[in-house]
């Protein structure tokens, strides 16, 4: 088992390498180059003075101006050898401080999305699979397919103006104010936190869970009348121990694999909803920074971006592989 | 209990013939009537069962229809003195700024117990208090509708086609191209005739109410249909062209070529959708002419989902060639692109499409999300998402929600794209009970 | 010898019905059967003829759209006290406690498939265990040294260590050994066997069969034999009863079967059998196809690919025709012939 972990872990890193030149090429794409751009901020927002000798000795210092390799050297060099992932021109700080800043909300919310999707899905799935055809199946059926054909984006909106006109109560954000955002960490802040990210997660988990309701119904109606879950109950079990113990066990995993594309896709999801919604996450800073032609920040998220999902593959993988004795015998 | 049955037992062969003989048919007539039908048959047989993948076929056709006589359909059409660039000539509409921001007009069908549909015209009011204007329905105009009414002039078929712009006037493909491109253009025909609208062409009309420069809504939803719908099916049929080259070319050559196919799509995929979508799109110049634009969006949302394609095609050339029929056409000694076409990719060609239908949201809600977010599509060109864009701020949609209504457009089409899906999906396996 | 055939599973008139959006199957169509203890019932005929449902309906398994549609089967069971007590397991709640403390422990079923009927997610002994700890009161530990007895009882080697295996690393022949080992666990009555030894080659069918017998004379278990290869009922069975279409056409002992089939279809059976002989002969498969089961023929059943058929087999159902006390048919052909005798001897 630890040396499939090891082989796995390896077999990133070549992986790795060609998506970063693959994210390098993309983020340069844009005509124009984003010192130039940030001149051309400057005159419209005086506040913030750089010289041209500070222009020249970044320019020098990531490359910029010189062929494409030579600046892509640079890139990863200073990501891989001192952490670090250039200065965003958008921001005016360390690119890798304002990923650092923005991360560990992005996951929370993400992994959020990510365990209603599951907690939801999981018992309806079943629910849908074992009463087929019920008025609960097909009502389910039903609100799942709407999930499915609703844009997050839409759904955001539509959540924001129903809590305007209705509620009184702006649904955006994380926190209740500013300065509570700002605020160090402390309970107070994480009470606050739960009580606005139940929306957002509903939001961008709602496609997710939409599907995963489908894939575990399909998925339990095939193993419902597999040979052994007859076999098993010839054998005297009573339904819900045989339930949960061959097809609903049977069954998981597809939805153990699914953790390797939801997650990845629920964080790109939260990108659109946090514009919409206006979350403190990476969304709108990744959005700007592209705008801006911010190559290291835009490019620095892509690049934490697609090792996240990298990384839940090998999750998912290993879980699928502890789960599912035929993967561990290579079978 | 040594008995002559046994002795007998002895003497028989346990063979698969006894098996065969007692076993082997066994269907009735039902069965037979299914085996002789042909795959497609069967497919529809089934299909039929499905009650909402019916109905949704209709509504896609409907949509569909109603979307290429876009013309026809619309009660308002193009305005000559909106912007256009050299190879597009936007939709734009007949606009009335007293109307600006004008909420819908609900249509009254029967006028003094006689069919005779009209609407009441709109007057402007402030209100004393909070100066603000609103709209209030003046009951001294009606305006009267009909079907069938002589309107703008619209244009239905093919002269949207893109010709290179005079400037590339000397490139060789644009001297090859241009002629053919030009014949396709003329593929259209003029008309005034619209299928419902006011009988006298100035009056207004907006039975969804009206955009920030008194457009007609219902118009620009149904222009724009010819964009959300269009990009669905030419991403679609990109994914499926480069899914099934690459896919096939995997599953068929194995070795190294699989090889370095598979690690592709898997560089791919560990790619960030969105984000990467968002990197691309922005890296599309602004200033592109927007024919140019509608084709970067289509290629740069087919570029990560052809690999789903891809994995369903390898794994089924993959399963395929296992299988006996297979093995029987190449022992008969079957060219192999014959057995390719005459055997595989017909016995797969169910799934293909109904991946394919599923596809298509995915698509339409990518785009849809690109220009929402103003870095796809842009105005002039009118998109579904185009649309939606106006609506980003919270505050606008409370005071017109009807700046929601494309995004009921979006719905609607893929919550039948997923029903047909789903259906042709159930059909595709037509020997599954 | 009245002893010996004492009754331990009665049928009568089963219905069993599948509700099918398409129409009414009608799976069992009012059968008769007594499974007498200790003895090998083989049920016979061509797949779709209902024998497999019929078993699965002796432990409420029949899955839906089917159902129980009338009859009884009563089964007699010996309760707490040792006494003899009769339960129509017909009228059992499938999913009640009183069904699933007979599944297992007293009537026990192995598959035709001992490929799929083991969970692959699960150790051999984790799902022995399970039947053990189900219906006894045994601990963890006893229970998996009993799994460790029951696969060394069934001849597989190295039991210890394959009590820990994955299903999918073992071959057939040992998954179906395990199957058995699990069947065997509780000391059941009654073992019915849904052909065991249909998806196992020929070798390893032979040795399960015997490996089966042997048990049977063990265990003194009364054996239900589902087949279609009459090859494994001339082997083992001591009575056989022939479907066709949902009824039981014909029903004897074996030799009987054998060597005085009354009924065309089971002529016709017999016939289709290769034999070794010294002159090679054509093989004779019964003419036609099963028809269609929405479709079934009016009167007998059997008539389209009758050899024997009359006019009157077209509209007349037979009944069932008593020709000894342990021969019975479902033909015209012998309606008439009993209707004669009683005749004549009338006269």
């Amino acid at each position: 088992m630890l040396k499939y972990i090891l082989q796995r872990l390896l077999y990133m890193i070549p992986v790795m390498f060609v998506i970063s030149i693959l994210i390098f090429v993309t983020i340069q794409l844009p005509p124009g180059d984003p010192i130039s751009k940030m001149m051309e901020n400057q005159r419209t927002q005086i506040n913030v003075q750089f010289s041209e000798q500070d222009l020249e000795m970044m320019r020098a210092r990531y490359g910029y101006g010189g062929p494409l390799h030579e600046q892509y050297i640079k890139w990863i060099g200073n990501i891989l050898l001192h952490g670090d992932f250039g200065y965003s021109f958008y921001k005016r700080e360390a690119a890798g401080k304002v990923i650092a800043d923005l991360m560990p909300l992005t996951l929370v919310v993400s992994i959020g999305s990510f365990i209603f999707t599951w907690v939801v899905a999981l018992p309806i799935g079943v629910l849908s699979a074992v009463r087929q055809y019920s008025i609960a199946d097909h009502i389910f059926t039903f609100i799942g397919f709407i999930g499915l054909a609703i844009p997050n984006f839409l759904l955001a909106l539509i959540l924001l103006v129903l809590g305007l006109t209705m509620f009184q109560t702006s649904f955006t954000g994380l926190f209740s104010s500013g300065e509570i955002q700002q605020a160090p960490w402390s309970l107070a802040k994480v009470g606050d936190l739960l009580k606005h990210i139940w929306i957002p997660m509903i939001v961008i988990g709602m496609g997710g869970t939409a599907g995963l309701i489908r894939i575990m119904r399909a998925n339990l109606l095939d193993e419902l009348h597999k040979p052994y879950v007859e076999a098993a109950r010839a054998r005297g079990l009573s339904e819900l121990r045989l339930l949960i113990k061959y097809p609903i066990r049977h069954a998981m995993n597809p939805f153990v694999s699914g953790f390797a594309y939801l997650l990845p896709s629920l964080v790109a999801g939260e990108a659109i909803v946090a514009i919409v919604m206006n979350l403190p996450t990476e969304g709108p800073v990744l959005l700007n920074a592209l705008l801006n032609l911010d190559v290291f920040l835009g490019g620095g998220f892509l690049l934490i971006l697609s090792l996240l999902t990298l990384v839940s593959t090998l999750l998912s993988d290993i879980l699928l592989a502890w789960l599912d004795p035929r993967i561990r015998y290579g079978s | 209990m040594a008995t002559e049955a046994n002795k007998e037992a002895n003497d028989i062969v346990e063979n698969d013939e006894v098996v065969l003989s007692a076993e082997a048919l066994t269907m009735g007539e039902a069965a037979e009537r299914v085996a002789m039908a042909s795959q497609w048959q069967l497919m529809w047989w089934k299909f039929r069962k499905h009650r909402l993948a019916l109905i949704s076929l209709v509504v896609i056709i409907i949509f569909y229809i109603v979307s290429i006589f876009a013309g026809f359909f619309a009660p308002k059409t193009s305005d000559p003195s909106v912007l256009q660039t050299p190879t597009y000539t936007p939709p734009g509409y007949t606009h009335q700024s007293e109307y600006v921001n004008s909420p819908p007009m609900p249509i009254h069908w029967f006028d003094s117990g006689a069919f005779a549909p009209y609407v009441y015209a709109f007057k402007k009011t402030r209100d004393p208090d909070t100066l603000v204007e609103t709209f209030t329905i003046d009951p001294e105009t009606k305006i009267r509708l009909g079907f069938f009414v002589h309107g703008d002039k619209y244009q239905v078929g093919l002269h949207g086609t893109p010709v290179c712009p005079p400037e590339w006037s000397d490139n060789l493909i644009c001297i090859v191209l241009n002629p053919v491109l030009r014949f396709v253009r003329n593929i259209h025909f003029t008309s005034e005739v619209h299928f419902f609208g006011p009988v006298n062409p100035e009056d207004p009309f907006y039975p969804v109410g009206a955009d920030e420069v008194g457009r007609d809504l219902l118009s620009r939803l149904i222009y724009a249909s010819q964009i959300s719908l269009s990009i669905g099916l030419i991403g679609v049929a990109l994914t499926l062209l480069l899914g099934i080259l690459l896919g096939g070319l995997s599953g068929l050559v194995g070795g190294w070529v699989d090889n370095l196919i598979q690690r592709s799509i898997e560089v791919l995929r560990a790619i960030p959708d969105i984000p990467l979508w968002m990197a691309l799109a922005i890296a599309m110049p602004p200033k592109l002419d927007p024919v140019f634009v509608y084709f970067g969006i289509t290629i740069i949302l087919s570029l990560l989902r052809w690999t789903d394609m891809a994995r369903v095609v390898r794994g089924k050339f993959m399963s395929l060639r296992e299988e006996d029929f297979i093995t029987a056409a190449v022992l008969d000694g079957v060219p192999r692109y014959r057995i390719i076409m005459k055997h595989m990719v017909p016995s797969f060609m169910s799934h293909i499409i109904a991946s394919m239908t599923l596809s298509i949201p995915g698509m339409i809600l990518g785009e849809s999300a690109l220009s929402f977010l103003g870095i796809g599509l842009r105005p002039p060109v009118v998109s579904w998402g185009v649309m939606l864009s106006k609506a980003i701020n919270v505050v606008v949609v409370i005071s017109k929600p009807w700046l929601l209504l494309p995004g009921l457009a979006i719905f609607v089409t893929i919550l039948a794209f997923n029903f047909l899906g789903d259906g042709l999906r159930d059909a595709a396996d037509p020997y599954h009970t | 010898m009245e002893k010996m055939s004492e009754t331990l599973v009665e049928v009568k008139d089963l219905k069993i019905h599948f509700f099918t959006d398409e129409g009414v199957v009608r799976a069992v169509d009012g059968i008769d059967l007594d499974v007498k203890r200790g003895k090998t019932l083989a049920l016979v005929g061509e797949s779709g003829c209902g024998k497999s449902v019929a078993c699965r309906s002796f432990l409420q398994i029949v899955h839906s759209p089917g159902r129980i549609v009338s009859g009884e089967i009563l089964y007699t069971r010996k309760n707490e006290n040792g006494q003899g007590e009769v339960v129509d397991i017909a009228r059992l709640n499938p999913h009640g406690r009183r069904i699933r403390s007979i599944r297992g422990k007293e009537i026990a079923m192995i598959f035709q498939e001992p490929m799929t009927s083991l969970s692959p997610m699960y150790t051999v002994g984790n799902q022995i265990t399970e039947t053990i700890r189900l219906h006894t009161e045994a601990t963890k530990q006893e229970a998996w040294q009993m799994a460790i007895d029951l696969l060394d009882k069934v001849d597989i080697p190295k039991p210890d260590r394959l009590v820990e295996e994955y299903p999918f690393r073992l071959s057939g022949g040992m998954r179906q050994r395990a199957m058995i080992a699990m069947a065997l666990s509780c000391n059941p009555t009654m073992l019915i066997a849904d052909e065991p030894t249909t998806a196992l080659d020929v070798t390893t069918q032979a040795n399960i069969l015997d490996l089966m017998l042997d048990l049977q004379q063990q265990y003194h278990m009364t054996l239900l034999f589902i087949t279609h290869d009459l090859g494994v009922v001339a082997e083992i069975a001591d009575e056989v009863a022939v479907m066709y279409l949902g009824k039981i056409v014909e029903k004897s002992d074996v030799n009987t079967i054998f060597n005085e089939p009354k009924h065309p279809y089971t002529q016709a059976l017999l016939r289709s059998i290769p034999k070794i002989a010294v002159t090679r002969e054509e093989l004779d498969p019964i003419k036609g196809m099963v028809p269609n089961p929405y479709r079934r023929p009016g009167g007998c059943p059997f008539h389209p690919r009758c050899a024997k058929a009359m006019a009157e087999c077209r509209t007349v159902v037979p009944a069932v025709t008593q020709l000894n006390d342990n021969h019975t048919v479902q033909c015209l052909l012998y309606e008439d012939l009993v209707g004669e005798k009683a005749m004549e001897q009338a006269k």
